[in-house]
């Protein structure tokens, strides 16, 4: 192969690379090479550290630690500005296009082409269709501005901005994603063309089959960490899958009871809404962790989101303990007993400013209130009940809630819930951030309020909390519910592959 | 005293300084009216009372507008709403003159709120729509002129007149005020105020109706610009085509004088009242020393602008 002629050092180099999010790891201690004239695919489970470690090497954020070469020299970016100088050129998940601009302008937009100093429209417009054409994606008029072209042409036109760069180093995340077939083709013709010339690229995927069809090369992450990195050919699927998996400290879950037969409480079906959820049909039954697995984005936070009554323009049917509820707001969904954890505690939890007790009384007042006035008695022993009840460690109730660890912050948003009473409980990735210990008092709390009679839906980006919590996990890939699992089926190789929507069974055979 | 005010929350201590700014407001006054005139009418409480009693229109529209202020908006309709309530009052006239006026109130405060809380219009821009439409409207109704009714004897002695000694406008001010400490600190409404001032993300999925909660609290904005309206053409025995320019920006620098977040979510009445006072005083003072127009303005605009730093530096050292 032409790569023995190529100078034996890579063209980038990480060595020791760590990164800690307000003390949450990352990234630990990576070392990762990848050569000119190759395409290198990564890849992980969700916070497996993939994004982190493609942030780091674009300049998007500064590594704690470690050290990166690039074309034999120490480089450190400050920004993604200076990446691209450098000649590393990101195409990220969340298009970077502005969509009042043209396609030119937007392809353009960093070093527009001059003319005594003013922007030269008519250079700009043809530096526009020539990428485009290389793309082959001569149907593209420049002219038109971003916002009125399909997701998958605008996802196009955001190639052909990188491509404009001249990139020596090619970093893709989940580029395909938003694509059509057709514009596929073009992609993968455009990355052999890329390769050919020399050019270095990171792929990072969760589709197998474009890794397995692409890719010269892999690394597997997993926890922050590189676990392996292998050619192609070298590792079969199934034992891909295992990598990714790895083997984890053995976390503590709470037994689960013999299931029996429950009697539904919430009940889905047919839920849709626009391009995000397509034909949901499940049900929670009284007592009953169901989980909702799947890769990010598949879904699964619009479901939680719809049935709290936060979206417009749902269809489809749910009822609550048999009698049919269009939650049309959360107020709505509050009254038909509906509870949700939300994604992000800090934002959409907690109002963070204010007092523990305050966020803690704020979704049952009308409950602590006698005529028109908060019955401050009845408040505060509401308040110390639910404090007791989660062992939430606070000073002084009235304290700002900023002032509590994380761990004790989702405490006190599920405690909030929780003096509602309500029947179903949604929760969006309620351990995210949080330190063990808290976790499985998390889990415990979750088995316990099933255990008296609550219906919980629970979406969690970590398998191993949905095998151990949950009775049964629906998976998600594309908006639908592609397999459920429950039992002895619910493994992380069944979770996967699920979730990568290939097939289990054929997973499996490979596996023995 | 750094240390005394650094112990204090942080919605206390805006709220002691402006009550000191006050203190330093009377002694400056004082100080100088006995150096030029040998007397100190300032600390007579003839005197003070009757700034009360000027307060106590910008009081109540101080009121209004802090508890839109809270759930981070703002109403600048303030001025044509009060214009408005006091030009219907005196043009029905009778028994049914003071309701006329404070329906105006609530009419503007609704369409406000509707505007803000289900056209997702931002506030900013829809209310100062609505208040040029209220102008539009009172020309239209006057015909460009001074209105020539009068206001009701029941709205003079409301606003004119003293029992005991104290004028009845104060009355009234307090009034108002206990109605919306009692609102902001004791009921759910006054919870999810401060709740969607700080986060209305969050309020909104822990089930709080938002959306009705924006549209109370513009509409007792707009009452309460009515009321003050209603109470000023008793106070002047007739309404006047522009009576509400006066208004707008000082209740505003009042509210936030008195420590309430521009931004929204924090904030407690009584730094409101203190914050009215200051204005009050601080204008009077200036008139006192004959100081020329001008030279107030700048004035007035730095210590608002002073205030503000005062009160930005003592969030840093804390944080």
């Amino acid at each position: 192969m032409a790569d023995t002629i190529l100078a034996p050092q890579a063209f980038l180099t990480l060595s020791g690379i760590s990164k800690r999010y307000a003390g949450v790891r990352a990234l630990e201690g990576v070392d990762f090479a990848c050569d000119h004239s190759r395409i290198h695919a990564v890849l992980g489970e969700n916070g497996a550290g993939k994004s982190t470690l493609i942030k780091i090497i674009s300049g998007v954020v500064r590594p704690d630690s470690g050290s990166m070469r690039l074309a034999g020299s120490d480089v450190r970016f400050a920004t993604p500005s200076a990446a691209n100088a450098a000649g590393v050129v990101c195409i990220f998940q969340e298009l970077s296009l502005m969509p009042d601009l043209t396609v030119a302008d937007n392809i353009s937009i960093a070093s527009p082409p001059r003319r005594f100093g003013l922007i030269d429209a008519r250079a700009q417009r043809r530096r526009a269709e020539r990428l485009l054409a290389e793309i082959g994606c001569e149907d593209v008029n420049p002219l038109l501005r971003v916002r009125d072209l399909p997701l998958s042409r605008r996802q196009m036109v955001e190639i052909a901005k990188a491509l404009g760069q001249r990139p020596k180093l090619l970093i893709l995340d989940e580029a395909t994603s938003a694509l059509t077939a057709a514009d596929v083709e073009k992609v993968y013709a455009m990355l052999a063309r890329l390769k050919s010339e020399g050019t270095a690229i990171l792929y990072i995927s969760h589709r197998m089959h474009e890794v397995e069809a692409l890719a010269d090369r892999a690394s597997v992450f997993r926890n922050g960490r590189h676990i392996e990195t292998f050619d192609k050919g070298a590792r079969s699927t199934a034992d891909i899958v295992q990598l990714m998996i790895g083997r984890d400290i053995a976390t503590q879950y709470p037994p689960k009871p013999a299931r029996q037969p429950a009697k539904p409480v919430l009940a889905l079906e047919n839920l849709s809404w626009e391009k995000h959820l397509d034909r949901i049909s499940l049900t929670v039954g009284a007592g009953e962790i169901v989980g909702l697995g799947g890769l990010d984005g598949q879904g699964q936070k619009s479901l939680l989101l719809a049935l709290f009554g936060v979206l417009r323009g749902v269809t489809g049917r749910v009822t609550v303990g048999g009698r049919e509820v269009r939650p049309g707001s959360p107020a709505a969904a509050k009254s038909a007993s509906i509870a949700l954890v939300p994604e992000d505690r800090k934002t959409e939890g907690l109002m963070l400013p204010m007092s523990i007790a305050d966020n803690l009384a704020i979704a049952s007042l009308a409950a602590l209130s006698a005529g028109p006035f908060v019955d401050r008695a009845k408040e505060r022993a509401a308040i110390e009940r639910a404090v007791t009840r989660l062992q939430i460690k606070i000073g002084k109730a009235d304290d700002a809630v900023s002032t509590l660890s994380g761990g004790n912050q989702q405490k006190v948003v599920l405690a909030k819930w929780l003096m509602t009473e309500p029947r179903i409980i949604l929760l969006n990735d309620p351990t995210r951030g949080i330190d063990v210990g808290t976790k499985q008092e998390l889990y415990r709390l979750m088995r316990e309020l099933a255990d008296q009679g609550a219906a919980i839906l629970f979406y969690s980006t970590d398998y191993d909390e949905l095998i151990g919590c949950c009775d049964r996990v629906a998976i998600m890939y594309d908006g639908r519910i592609v397999r459920e699992l429950q039992g002895d089926e619910l493994t992380e190789t069944n979770i996967i592959a699920s979730a990568l929507n290939i097939d289990a069974a054929a997973g499996n055979v490979h596996a023995q | 005293m750094t240390t005394m005010l650094l112990r204090l929350s942080r919605d206390d201590r805006p709220i002691l300084i402006a009550a000191l700014f006050i203190l330093v407001i009377l002694v400056a006054g004082t100080a100088y009216t006995v150096a030029h005139f040998g007397s100190a009418p300032l600390l007579s409480p003839t005197y003070l009372l009757q700034q009360l009693q000027i307060g106590a229109f910008l009081g109540i529209v101080a009121a209004g507008m802090m508890i839109v202020i809270l759930i981070a908006q703002i109403d600048l309709s303030v001025p044509w709403t009060l214009a408005a309530a006091a030009m219907m009052a005196t043009s029905i006239g009778g028994p049914l003159a003071i309701p006329t006026g404070l329906g105006i109130g609530l009419l503007v405060g609704l369409v406000n709120g509707i505007g803000v809380a289900y056209l997702r219009v931002p506030s900013m821009i829809f209310t100062l729509g609505v208040n040029a439409v209220m102008r539009g409207l009172m020309v239209a109704h006057t015909g460009g002129y001074a209105p020539q009714t009068a206001a009701t004897e029941l709205m003079k002695t409301l606003a004119a007149e003293r029992t005991l000694g104290i004028p009845n406008a104060l009355f009234v001010w307090a009034a108002v005020s206990v109605v919306v400490a009692i609102i902001l600190q004791r009921t759910p409404l006054g919870r999810y105020i401060y709740a969607i001032g700080n986060k209305e993300a969050a309020a909104y999925l822990a089930g709080v109706d938002t959306r009705r909660v924006t549209v109370i609290c513009f509409a007792l904005c707009g009452v309460a610009a009515a009321l003050a309206g209603v109470l000023l053409a008793g106070y002047s025995t007739k309404a006047y085509q522009g009576m509400g320019d006066a208004y707008l920006l000082p209740s505003i620098a009042a509210v936030v004088i008195g420590g309430t977040n521009i931004l929204g979510g924090r904030g407690r009445y009584l730094g409101t009242l203190i914050g009215v006072v200051l204005i009050v005083l601080l204008n009077s003072v200036l008139s006192i020393m004959d100081m020329p127009e001008a030279g107030r303005q700048v004035i007035y605009g730095l210590v608002i602008i002073l205030m503000l730093l005062v009160y930005g530096r003592g969030e840093r050292v804390t944080s």
